[in-house]
């Protein structure tokens, strides 16, 4: 037996006629909303990625411009803040319009406050937000560089996503809720909590006080919006596309919430050796390896869910998020790694970290984002889709993202060695600049990825994307998943 | 069967759920709100033990160590502060110095909670690109900073630093607003500190009762305040160079000394032409003594911008010196006359000797009052021409006045030729 998110059964066939076309294209999704965040999503990464390609030319090139709106340090805030809130915010946007109404089986609250989020997100939020850099009003936090102004539009859009996604969750009742649900429902409200304590705390708090939130905001950023909400997508993703339920609930919900406890507590290994209290840096290192140890949790029980699909499937949003997840256990591994003492004294502030945030924003959550929209976009009847353009895009991903990263760690532990040795200061930058400029090359790489999943959205036969799914490949059939894969949630207890 | 027509969990709850027991539901419900509760308790954990509980213990510290009157800053520095902020300055330059031996030894003293009292927001950093500047204050003279602002490769090569020439007219020597409000901000950095000189130090680690705690004691045990490598003095230690190797020392030349004293060491590199008071100096002009080059090398030139090279080994100061003393080629001079020598003496005692010394030990009774510590007559000699030149026209940037219209052109050249013959031939 076959069923819809709304628990109203389908009638199984075979050969696809329009009425099925539609149920596939889940009837309660407002497409036009999953299309508009796509294509903006998409559009502002590339906006994002000039800022980043443009400051990685200027370490190489630093009399190219002195144009006060090139600044480096500008391009590098608009860079991070730009992939944060204009790449994968939108892409999460347009993800959650296609998912939430299948997993509630409810449509969202209101297409009309959609359409004012979407305002608000790119034309208050990102759009101002990166001008206001560029003309030097910002402030010099972490991951919360667009200025204080722009930051109250954040809350407000934190605040209308809130009201736009979770009421269709409570109204099914939270006892039957999936695993992406929980996702979503706590990235939304934990990032509504942690926002205003990174980006208005430590203007009022002043020196080491303020770096302490700092810290927490650094990685809550990353721990609780972008996290939650790669992962909503993965664990989407793959039963939808393999047909086969998750392999385990239990192992699910522990890992959520073993998560949502321990990533919080990681904040203060961005600080360790400062002037915080030394026990509240010992504490951050503890959650951060524990953090290791539900990661792999999690990521066993999503490889297990992908046993059998082999290492690059057929199915392109399922390639997408598998590969996101095997970088998600890497990235997460490494971070457990460098927060210990003996490795973060010698790799902290160095072009390894560097690498470490862009294997975790490109490698895992970057991915993700992309096989969440693919996936999304596939079921809009009205959309182009192009499924071998959307394959280039994988591997050139894939192979530039791999350069960047290599590089990067390896320029990372020569700058450590350097910096541990007598050498004069500028010793260490030139010897860092080969590894600088394979990162700058690499990124060629990521432009042509991202250009070819352009392609794949907006070239192609329309409704192609249904086409595809047609052609999927059933991995493994129903019957035969024994009957613990078909475990409920309420089992697990 | 398609896979697309499943919903995402391949399954749904709510058949399954349906044919649970109320019970059954009850509890699923149950428990996952004790779960929600617990992971908003969790999160407000992770801000009560690692922001709030901190911040009490660090503004206990911070009131308990900080000097009675810590210097706020002023409306320049404030606005320097937020350019600082603006441009990014924070995410390649750290200011703060860890309690780590490594850190210590290159920057000073690890940085104390009082310190950044007035930093709002927090300017700590997390990536060095170029060095942490949380004890810049006075490790660089006011020229060399608006030189590098203007353009850091002058003075810096192979830095990466951008150009900030748009807060210039047209030159490093003609700062805007901006320029100065920045330099001004970074002269603050570990200045409260400094200020509170050992009594300071001794105070803190008095209040701070930390006796136990080994990591806040390195605080206090860092080998200097401001370990900076680059920063000058006046009085320092001078190691004993050997004549080194040549073809290594051109090679640090050119990385480390090229920008300013130029290829050749004519004193014409682009630092040297950009806004350097005093210039750089010309070391094809000189002929330098070894314990000259080597103070030099060890502790800069207190007041100019030349910085120090301590961070360099005994071998390649060595070098170093080796290729600054084959800049300097000998040329044959007129012979000169008991008379003249006599007369350049007299004016040598009546108007040189209270800043270069009776003997032209640069130890003249004004020395104390000049910033500058004058040239050592003995332990170098300037080729004749350029003795001649610095007579006539002065040393820019130092209280070397030009001497023309006070001595006649015979008194300066019979001077120049006196002052040739303080450095002894023997120990040339």
């Amino acid at each position: 037996m076959i069923l819809n998110g709304t628990g109203n059964q389908v009638p199984p066939t075979n050969s696809p006629t329009e009425e099925t076309s539609a149920h596939r294209a889940a009837p309660l999704v407002e497409s036009s909303l999953v299309y508009a965040h796509g294509l903006a999503a998409i559009i502002m990464l590339f906006i994002a990625i000039s800022f980043g390609i443009l400051a990685s030319i200027e370490l190489l090139l630093p009399d190219i411009t002195s144009l006060p709106w090139l600044t480096w340090g500008r391009l590098r805030y608009d860079h991070t803040q730009g992939i944060l809130f204009g790449w994968l915010g939108n892409a999460f946007l347009a993800f959650l319009y296609h998912a939430v109404p299948v997993l509630s089986g409810r449509r969202v609250t209101s297409v009309r406050l959609g359409r004012w989020l979407f305002g608000i997100w790119n034309f208050v939020v990102v759009i101002p937000g990166w001008l206001l850099v560029l003309a030097g009003f910002s402030q010099p936090l972490e991951w919360a560089e667009f200025p204080m102004v722009v930051d109250v539009f954040v809350v407000l859009a934190l605040l209308l996503m809130v009201i736009q996604f979770l009421p269709p969750f409570f109204a099914r009742g939270i006892e039957d809720l999936y695993v992406s649900s929980w996702y979503i429902i706590g990235g939304l409200i934990f990032t509504l909590l942690a926002y205003p304590m990174g980006n208005f705390v430590p203007e009022l708090v002043p020196g080491a006080r303020g770096a302490a939130f700092s810290g927490l905001w650094i990685h809550d950023a990353v721990g609780l919006f972008v996290t939650p909400l790669a992962l909503a997508i993965i664990y989407y993703v793959i039963p939808a596309a393999t047909g086969r339920p998750i392999y385990s609930h239990f192992l699910s919900m522990l890992g959520f919430w073993l998560l949502f406890f321990l990533y919080p507590l990681n904040g203060t290994h961005h600080y360790v050796f400062s002037v915080i209290p030394m026990n509240a840096q010992l504490g951050a290192i503890t959650a951060s390896a524990l953090l290791g140890v539900d990661v792999i949790l999690v990521v066993a029980n999503l490889l297990l869910s992908l046993r059998g699909t082999g290492w690059f499937p057929q199915d392109l949003p399922l390639r997408f998020v598998g590969t996101g997840t095997v970088f998600y256990l890497i990235v997460s591994i490494q971070g457990s790694i460098q927060a210990q003492m003996a490795v973060n004294q010698a790799v902290h502030f160095s072009d390894w970290v560097i690498g470490h945030s862009h294997l975790a924003m490109v490698g895992f959550a970057t991915f993700a984002a992309m096989g969440g929209i693919t996936h999304a976009w596939q079921r809009i009847p009205w959309a182009r889709y192009n499924n071998h353009a959307m394959g280039f895009a994988y591997w050139l991903l894939a192979g530039g993202m791999s350069i960047m990263v290599i590089g990067l760690t390896i320029g990372g532990l020569v700058e450590a060695h350097m910096w541990g040795s007598n050498a004069p200061w500028l010793d260490a930058v030139r010897e860092a600049r080969p590894y600088w400029a394979v990162r700058s090359y690499s990124a060629f790489l990521i432009v042509l990825a991202f250009f070819a999943f352009l392609m794949g959205l907006l070239t192609g036969p329309k409704g192609a994307g249904l086409a595809e799914i047609d052609g999927a490949k059933v991995f493994e059939p129903e019957e035969t998943v024994g009957p613990r894969l078909a475990m409920g949630a309420e089992e697990a207890l | 069967m398609s896979a697309s027509q499943q919903p995402p969990d391949g399954q749904s709850p709510d058949s399954k759920l349906q044919g649970r027991s109320p019970d059954s539901r009850k509890t699923l419900r149950m428990s996952y709100i004790v779960a929600s509760v617990c992971g908003v308790g969790f999160f407000v954990m992770s801000v009560l033990l690692l922001a709030v509980w901190p911040g009490i213990v660090l503004e206990k510290q911070t009131q308990a160590m900080s000097p009675a009157h810590p210097l706020d800053l002023t409306p320049s520095e404030r606005r320097g502060r937020e350019i600082y902020g603006r441009e990014g300055c924070a995410y390649c330059h750290t200011q703060q110095v860890r309690y780590l031996h490594s850190d210590m030894t290159r920057f000073g003293a690890p940085t104390l909670a009082w310190e950044t009292r007035f930093d709002y927001p927090q300017l700590w950093g997390t990536r060095r690109i170029g060095p942490d500047l949380a004890r810049e204050s006075g490790s660089h003279s006011m020229d060399w900073q608006f030189t590098h602002l203007y353009s850091p490769r002058a003075v810096a090569a192979d830095s990466v630093m951008p150009p900030f020439s748009a807060m210039f007219d047209g030159s490093p020597d003609r700062p805007k607003q901006d320029a100065r409000d920045l330099v001004a901000y970074l002269e603050t950095l570990g200045r409260d500190r400094e200020l509170a000189g050992p009594e300071g130090e001794a105070h803190a680690r008095e209040a701070c009762k930390c006796d136990n705690d080994e990591m806040t004691q390195m605080a206090f045990h860092a080998p200097e305040l401001n370990a900076n490598p680059r920063k000058t003095r006046r009085k320092g230690p001078v190691p004993s160079l050997l004549p080194g190797d040549l073809g290594r020392g051109k090679a640090l030349y050119a990385h480390n000394c090229a920008s300013c004293h130029g290829a050749k060491g004519e004193g014409d590199g682009p630092g040297g032409l950009a806004g350097l008071h005093p210039p750089p100096a010309n070391l094809a002009e000189h002929f330098y003594r070894y314990n000259r080059l080597a103070f030099a090398l060890a502790n800069g030139i207190d007041g100019t911008s030349m910085p120090a090279w301590r961070d360099l080994s005994f071998v390649d100061l060595s070098a170093l010196a080796e290729t600054v003393r084959s800049f300097y080629v000998e040329k044959p001079e007129p012979p000169v006359s008991k008379e003249v020598l006599d007369l350049g003496a007299r004016v040598y005692k009546e108007n040189c000797a209270q800043c270069h010394g009776p003997e032209g030990a640069g130890d003249g009774t004004a020395v104390s009052q000049l910033q500058i510590v004058p040239a050592d007559l003995r332990d170098g000699r300037a080729s004749l021409e350029l003795t001649l030149r610095v007579l006539r026209n002065g040393v820019d940037g130092t209280q070397m006045a030009p001497w023309t219209p006070r001595l006649s052109d015979a008194e300066i050249e019979a001077v120049a030729r006196y002052t040739r013959t303080l450095l002894p031939r023997q120990l040339e």
